[in-house]
């Protein structure tokens, strides 16, 4: 175990001045350890590739301490250490530059660097070319204790991940497999302070796995992986359009039985550059640690989440080629605009999406501009929704339509605080909770204004005004035990050994079907073995999913759950054309076909598991 | 707070977040522990059967319901619900549990209000101040990692509570000013104690940050 150290200090730069908040300080971050281990396709370490006037490792490292974290550890293989030193020189953070010569002399510093830290910590690739926003995004968001920056589609030399109602509950390595993934790993993990002990323990024992070289089964477990590398190149050699197969390395999961591979990885003969690039592969996926630790903490049961960079720029560029090929595609990124639009939230109704995000991000880059936190947006936008309940109130027709007209100014501030947040990365747990109650608050001020409106006007409408709040209470009071029942489910889930590749505990289906796969590839005339049935209610759910297909499905589907966004244009909408009493019926209704709708599906899976 | 966690007894600490979310009150834990041994029937099925005769009351008569039928009914499910809370809540339709036992509540608080009368708008004002600590404890355990306080759970008196309550104002013809004392004296409790938690809370993360995982938001 050979680990050499150097260290070189640098004055802290001024932060931008761009009007968002900087995250310094807050993050909670204090140390980050970039794993610079990876080769380049050329000779050398990818990390010291030049970008711009640096290297590629220059430009995180000062990311990194712009966000505000201080101290980084630079891991690297030895014999490239003086080329590393000098490609980190004059970086904005206090930079150590460690050589080792094994991925469990890796493990050991990491394990070092999780005990001398007096905070957070990052454990990332020191070769990932991305958006300070994207970095910013994990680290400087309070809401994610320990976590990693993923994306939805797969990317090169990245692996997957799973995860189930916002936890990581599975994650794939050179050694590991991920079954059913739903997202990719872009190679940045956090690391609480509170999970900083168990990281540093977990990177003990995945070095004493590693020390005497990689345990059997995980080794098997990578030469499946660059068995299916081999054949995806062949494959798309053999169909001659030249184009480079851009999957990851990880992504062919294991074979399915039903779907044989047609190919022998073993007997497959590629041609001399395609040899050279399986054989790259597989030297990058053999120095891959902060998968290896990221995989750890998973299968330790630390809750973890995910960041998603969105919109964002992220690249791991590997060769020279690839270099410049991110460089191009870097300066068509307007960052500003990038980072506008990565501020709506995804998971946004129908009505919100269409009909107030694409102006409210605008008042959102407002409001940041005039320095508004998003806690005083909340606070305005409550008192517009009090507003708007005193117009209902006067049972008029002039305050019904004022009030409807501000009903919908306090659902776009509403949004506003939310993308402002985002934007400006000022996520608070109080503002968190401001906005949630306060929304249930505007919600149900202008129930009653409207039931105070229409006694004015000589309708008595309070037993409905009653239902529509006991409704809408019943439907979230649904989606906080429903939620609650399925992380008690995730939480009982065990997972299984680190040693073990297989995210299944017990491990034994992977050689089942890697053993079926063979013999299936061997014979492919065999008829592939009838699955199983479904039971009825698993068929009905993936019917109804499958007419996700049509475009417009799922904007229906969250429409018919009557979501925010719904409820207040309903509320804005009915009460200024008509009244008060078609109002609450309209809620009722809708609301009464979400709470089936969602009833219905729940009950199915619940049935169905 | 913290001081009194320690007093409590042992099993709050063990109460899942389900449990957190039934919102049980003093007479609901009493009658659970009393009776939850003797009567072995899912949480699911006493819920059903407690308020199935209020359900065919509400159907058939509606408001017309006599104020000792009213009362009656909803002590009849007051009963049923509350041995539930002694009873295992397993199953995979666990989850129904909190929200059938809002939906009771708030039903029958409003119920209640038509049967006197014009006490409708009390019972609103009513069900406002309970929704704000149904929703609180749900947030407070998302963004502060905490449950509400022994002392609150006393006060707020649980659905359990609240419905009883509701039925002696009936009978002592006390509806609506009863609600409107009600509401507004919830309103203060439950505004006030959040409002110090979260102060608490701020100047306890200014000294040191608090690490929880963040549940996603599930609900729009």
């Amino acid at each position: 175990l050979t680990t050499e150290t150097t260290t070189t200090s640098a004055p802290r730069r001024a932060p931008a001045d761009d009007g968002r908040a900087r995250a310094g300080g807050r993050t909670g971050v204090t140390t980050a350890v970039l794993l610079a281990t990876a080769p380049t396709d050329g000779h050398g370490v990818a990390a010291g590739q030049a970008w711009d006037d640096h290297t590629i490792v220059r430009r995180l490292v000062d990311q990194l301490a712009d966000i505000g974290v201080p101290s980084v550890h630079v891991i690297t293989r030895t014999g490239w250490e003086d080329q590393l030193r000098r490609a980190v020189e004059g970086a904005a953070a206090s930079v150590q530059v460690h050589a080792s010569d094994a991925i469990s002399s890796d493990l050991q510093l990491i394990a070092d660097a999780a005990r001398e830290s007096d905070g957070g910590l990052v454990v990332a690739y020191g070769d990932i070319v991305t958006h300070r926003e994207a970095l910013a995004g994990l680290l400087a968001d309070p809401r994610v204790a320990s976590g990693v920056l993923a994306v939805g589609v797969r990317r090169p030399f990245t692996y997957r991940l799973r995860t189930s109602r916002g936890r990581i509950v599975s994650a794939a390595s050179p050694y590991h497999l991920v079954r059913r993934p739903t997202g990719t790993f872009l190679g940045v993990l956090k690391v609480s302070p509170n999970d900083r002990a168990a990281l540093a323990g977990i990177a003990d024992d995945l070095e004493r796995l590693t020390e005497p070289g990689v345990p059997g089964a995980w080794a098997a477990e990578l030469d499946r992986k660059l068995g299916n590398v081999r054949v995806r190149l062949a494959t798309a050699a053999l169909e001659e359009d030249g184009e480079e197969p851009r999957d990851t390395l990880e992504d062919a999961g294991p074979p399915e039985p039903a779907e044989p591979v047609a190919l022998d990885p073993s007997t497959i003969v590629l041609s001399p550059e395609l040899e050279e690039e399986a054989a790259f592969r597989a030297a990058v996926a053999r120095e891959d640690v902060v998968t290896l630790v990221f995989v750890g903490l998973v299968r330790s049961g630390a809750p973890l989440a995910t960041t998603h960079v969105r919109k964002l720029f992220w690249a791991r560029p590997l060769s020279s080629e690839a270099v410049a090929g991110a460089a191009e595609r870097i300066t068509h990124y307007d960052e500003e605009k990038v980072l506008l639009d990565s501020a709506v939230k995804a998971t946004d109704g129908f009505f919100t999406t269409f009909f107030v995000s694409p102006y409210s991000k605008y008042i959102a880059r407002f409001a940041a501009r005039l320095g508004l936190t998003p806690n005083v947006v909340t606070t305005i936008s409550v008192l517009i929704g009090c507003l708007a309940a005193a117009a209902f109130a006067t049972g008029e027709r002039w305050g019904l339509v004022t009030g409807a007209v501000l009903v919908h100014l306090a659902f776009v501030t509403d949004c506003v605080d939310g993308q402002l947040a985002r934007y400006t990365r000022t996520f608070t747990k109080l503002g968190a909770w401001l906005d949630s109650v306060f929304d249930r608050t505007k919600e149900y001020v202008v129930f009653a204004g409207l039931a105070l409106g229409a006694t004015q006007m000589g309708d008595d409408v309070w037993v409905l005004a009653a239902a529509a709040l006991t409704l809408q209470t019943v439907r979230h009071s649904f989606d906080f035990s429903y939620a609650a029942a399925q992380h008690e489910v995730i939480g009982a889930t065990p997972q299984a050994p680190v040693e073990e590749p297989d995210d299944v505990p017990g491990g034994a289906r992977i050689k089942q079907i890697s053993a079926e796969a063979h013999a299936a590839a061997a014979a492919p005339q065999a008829p592939a073995a009838p699955a199983p049935p479904q039971p009825l209610p698993r068929r009905i759910l993936g019917l109804w999913r499958s007419l996700d297909r049509l475009a417009f499905m799922p904007w229906l589907k969250r429409m018919i759950a009557f979501p925010i966004g719904e409820r207040f244009a309903v509320i804005a909408i009915t009460a200024a054309l008509w009244g008060p009493r078609t109002t609450f019926t309209v809620l009722l209704v809708w609301g009464g076909v979400a709470l089936a709708y969602t009833l219905a599906g729940r009950l199915l899976r619940s049935i169905g598991r | 707070m913290s001081a009194q966690a320690t007093t409590l007894p042992a099993p709050r600490e063990q109460r899942t977040t389900l449990e957190v979310y039934r919102d049980d009150g003093p007479s609901a834990r009493a009658l659970g522990a009393l009776l939850g041994r003797v009567l072995p029937l899912p949480p699911l099925v006493l819920l059903v059967l407690g308020a199935l005769p209020a359900a065919i009351a509400i159907a058939t008569q509606g408001d017309d319901t006599s104020a000792g039928t009213t009362a009656g009914l909803v002590a009849w499910f007051v009963l049923c619900a509350a041995i539930s809370s002694g009873r295992p809540n397993e199953g995979s339709l666990r989850w129904a549990v909190p929200p059938l036992l809002r939906a009771s509540e708030y039903g029958g608080l409003v119920w209640i209000a038509t049967v006197a009368g014009d006490a409708v708008p009390g019972a609103f004002a009513l069900l406002c101040a309970i929704a704000f600590r149904h929703y609180d404890l749900v947030y407070r355990g998302r963004h502060r990692g905490v449950t509400s306080p022994a002392w609150l759970d006393q006060v707020a008196l649980g659905w359990d509570g609240r419905l009883l309550v509701a039925c002696a104002l009936l009978l002592a013809d006390l509806l609506p000013a009863g609600f409107f004392v009600l509401a507004a004296i919830f309103a203060v409790v439950f505004v006030t104690e959040t409002v110090a938690g979260w102060a608490a809370f701020s100047r306890a993360q200014r000294v040191g940050p608090t690490e929880a995982y963040d549940d996603e938001e599930d609900e729009a």
